[in-house]
């Protein structure tokens, strides 16, 4: 007696679909499982015996072989065990095979019977409606896919309601309460500081990387936490995108779902792997995460040079392969950085009121460790000072609100997608010259701004994206002198 | 083991400098490598290490006018005014003496290594130490000596309070040699040296002018200097206050109650058109492009990424 049923596995954000083959036939009773399970798959024998018993079914005196195929492609988690008992029920006539027909079966089941669902709900129901079928498995799996519309599903409380047949239900669209945007400090809250402001506003507009750096305490991580709320909602596409990330990594997918963009802090003592994802199986890193959203590294240089040089490919290619012994995936990475760090060790290099008491030599290494490759991806740069501290007491006028910032954010973002071009920190070569449409007087003036600042290719690239962004903050189809001229101001010099 | 070229000269020898043995303690052995005929009475110009754009810009005008008028350099080989004199003087085709703390054949500190290759092959690197002294930091303000005795007249750049360039001007003192300060703003921390300096009676160097009239007073003969030369002025009360203070965006912002885009279209204006430049710790001010590059090897990168 032979029964399959479909299930799947998570490779990378997606989850392949694996045949969950049964076979009953008389001998010594035993219960083996293969194709190439690990230790989660392979407890799932007792898990689905004692559910089974528990549900109200027999398991069978009988010599039971479980297959996931395809068998050389590596399982794990315990997804499998809902596919496995449904197999067996079908394979031993205790439920009928029409039951089984048609789905897509996934769920962790509890030694009661109970189904519970498992990390990646969401690349789970993603490929069962790319192959046309019902996502059977736990009731409780319905949270994780709140605002995903078209799936067709099949919600199981336990295995006995099997018994009684199953019905199928499609989810509909529905939005997430709550608000778009991560909480944060207001900028009006935020004294002084007004060209790192303006980096803010530029980067949120473009998506462009930026580097801050100043003394301790001088506000600059208080500044980053002003970005999310920056930052406008996630479209749909986003939305899937990030929050499948967040699915198969087992952390909570609804405020992506929701629109939120996401906005990582990891701190610096983070693994290369914890950046870049890894383990066994993979699991996708902090690059990853903020995947359509921000990356904050908090004391850049203090991050291992490994987990450093390793964010150039994802910052190049928008997306990093793992490769390792059990073959390879792909997670999508694409995301803003945005790094604060000292510009020395003691902090105080630069700084006009307190002298730094480090040697050149010092402040050559430690600036060394961020390396070049790394600042070349640097749009946007600015010094911050700590400010008067007259001013922090409540002498000086409130700057603006993050509510009028966003305005004008949403504004350029508006305007850039009437021109359908995307984020100007994604333009490169010729679609960035189009885009900038310069006239002659600015071309003139971008080549004396080259020349007289000594800017390499790369920085010229960099400079226009950047004035690309703020034109698009006024507005402007062509990018004019005033915005180049802006855009220089942020560019990075040599020496931080 | 002794390079190539290397010379010894003990106190008494006929070629042991007269000028350093008019000092309250001078070396007993000088160990030299290079031209031993550079050793009469030259300018010292000494400066802070972490100097600034500004510091940079006078050590390299004061230094390479006098190399290229005649006049010895003497300085030591630290990374900032040091090596800038040292620079300035080589680009002039003129004779510069660097006095080290360690052996006179060893390269320190070891970005300072091409100029003393130079310096080896068409000035002098002198030292009191043993050929391969490492470097010691207690060697260090005793070496000072040695550049204030090998001085007719010692020129500070830009010095904070305390430093090893202060106590310089000390010992030139005690030897009784002339003391020259560049004066500077009196928000800098780095002028309070040379500020101070000028109150306590030393010669205040503002133009090439005066500094020849200094050298001539002191018997050494220098070719006369041009017509002073002229510091441009400038309608833009922005370009103004920036010559006077170099300045960050945002200070600037405040001072004229700009909005800060405003501000920072108009500083960059001023950028691209040569009035001013942005320093690496983003205060915008005077531009002393030649220095630049030297001046951001002093505050820490070797290899800027942008030649």
């Amino acid at each position: 007696m032979q029964a399959s049923v479909l299930s799947a596995t998570i490779v990378g954000v997606e989850a392949a679909l694996v045949e969950v083959q049964a076979d009953v036939t008389s001998g010594l009773p035993c219960f083996t499982i293969v194709g190439l399970g690990d230790a989660a798959v392979l407890e799932a024998r007792d898990r689905v015996r004692s559910a089974l018993r528990h549900s109200g079914f027999e398991f069978p005196m009988a010599r039971v072989v479980v297959n996931l195929a395809p068998a050389p492609l590596r399982k794990h988690g315990t997804g499998f065990d809902l596919a496995i008992a449904l197999g067996l029920l079908c394979a031993t006539g205790q439920v009928p095979r029409s039951a089984a027909e048609g789905c897509l079966a996934v769920g962790e089941l509890a030694l009661d019977g109970t189904v519970r669902p498992i990390p990646g709900m969401l690349a789970h129901a993603l490929a069962a409606q790319a192959s046309g079928l019902r996502l059977m498995t736990a009731a409780a799996a319905e949270n994780h896919l709140i605002g995903v519309s078209g799936i067709t599903l099949v919600p199981l409380a336990d295995l006995s309601s099997l018994r009684n047949g199953v019905r199928a239900m499609t989810m509909t669209q529905s939005d997430l309460a709550g608000s778009s945007s991560l909480p944060g400090p207001d900028l009006a809250d935020v004294h002084g500081h007004a060209s790192a402001k303006r980096a803010l506003e530029i980067a949120a507009a473009g998506g462009h990387n930026v580097l801050f750096s100043g003394p301790p305490g001088s506000g600059k991580t208080m500044l980053a936490r002003c970005l999310p709320a920056l930052l406008r909602p996630l479209d749909q596409t986003e939305r899937l995108e990030t929050a499948l990330v967040y699915s198969v990594a087992g952390l909570d997918e609804r405020p992506a779902l929701g629109g939120v963009r996401p906005f990582r802090a990891p701190h610096h003592t983070c693994s290369v792997a914890g950046l870049t994802g890894g383990g066994s199986p993979p699991r996708p890193g902090e690059v990853s995460l903020s995947h359509n959203g921000v990356l904050f590294l908090d004391e850049l240089p203090e991050f291992g040079p490994a987990a450093l040089q390793a964010l150039r490919q994802p910052l190049e290619d928008g997306a990093l392969t793992l490769v390792r012994a059990e073959g390879r995936v792909r997670y999508p990475a694409r995301f803003a950085l945005l790094a604060a760090m000292n510009p020395c060790p003691c902090g105080f290099a630069g700084d006009t009121g307190k002298s730094c008491s480090c040697t050149p030599q010092k402040i050559a290494n430690y600036q060394a460790r961020v390396g070049g490759p790394l600042l070349d991806r640097i749009d946007l740069w600015t010094r911050i000072d700590r400010v008067d501290p007259a001013g922090l007491v409540g002498r000086s006028a409130p700057g603006e609100t993050t509510a009028r910032v966003v305005a004008r954010v949403g504004g350029a973002h508006a305007f850039a997608a009437e021109h359908g071009r995307p984020p100007s920190a994604a333009l490169s070569g010729t679609e960035l010259l189009r885009a900038c449409a310069l006239d002659e007087k600015g071309r003139r003036q971008v080549e004396g701004t080259a020349r007289a600042l000594r800017l390499s290719g790369r920085a010229v690239t960099r400079l226009l994206r950047v004035a690309r962004t703020v034109a698009d903050l006024e507005q402007h189809a062509r990018v004019r002198t005033e915005h180049v001229a802006e855009a220089t101001a942020f560019r990075l010099l040599e020496s931080l | 083991m002794i390079p190539p070229g290397a010379w010894q000269l003990l106190r008494g020898d006929s070629g042991y400098p007269e000028c350093l043995e008019r000092t309250p303690r001078p070396p007993a052995v000088l160990y030299g490598v290079g031209d031993p005929g550079l050793l009469v009475p030259g300018l010292g110009v000494v400066g802070a290490r972490k100097a600034t754009p500004y510091g940079l810009a006078c050590a390299r005008r004061f230094a390479g006018w006098a190399a290229a008028a005649g006049v010895v350099i003497v300085s030591g080989a630290a990374i900032g005014c040091d090596l800038e004199a040292h620079t300035a003087a080589l680009d002039a085709d003129g004779s510069s003496v660097a006095v080290l703390g360690c052996g006179a054949d060893v390269d320190y500190p070891a970005c300072a290594s091409k100029v003393l290759a130079s310096l080896r092959r068409c000035g002098a690197v002198v030292s009191e130490m043993p050929w391969g002294s490492p470097p010691h930091r207690r060697a260090f303000v005793p070496r000072n000596r040695i550049i204030a005795g090998l001085s007719a007249a010692v020129l500070i750049v830009e010095a904070r309070l305390p430093s090893g360039t202060f106590t310089t001007a000390d010992l030139a003192a005690d030897a009784g040699r002339e003391v020259l300060a560049v004066p500077g703003s009196i928000h800098a921390p780095e002028s309070l040296g040379p500020n101070r300096l000028i109150r306590q009676g030393a010669t205040s160097i503002t133009d090439i002018s005066e500094l020849a009239d200094e050298l001539r007073a002191l018997g050494i003969a220098v070719e006369p200097p041009g017509a002073p030369g002229r510091i441009p002025s400038g309608r833009d009360p922005l370009l103004r206050a920036l010559r006077a203070d170099p300045m960050r965006v945002d200070d600037l912002a405040r001072t004229f109650d700009l909005d800060i885009v405003t501000a920072t279209r108009r500083i960059a204006a001023l950028e691209q058109a040569g009035e001013v430049v942005r320093y690496p710790d983003a205060r915008y001010g005077v531009p002393v492009r030649e220095t630049q590059r030297r001046y951001n090897q002093s505050v820490g990168e070797e290899n800027p990424r942008v030649p």
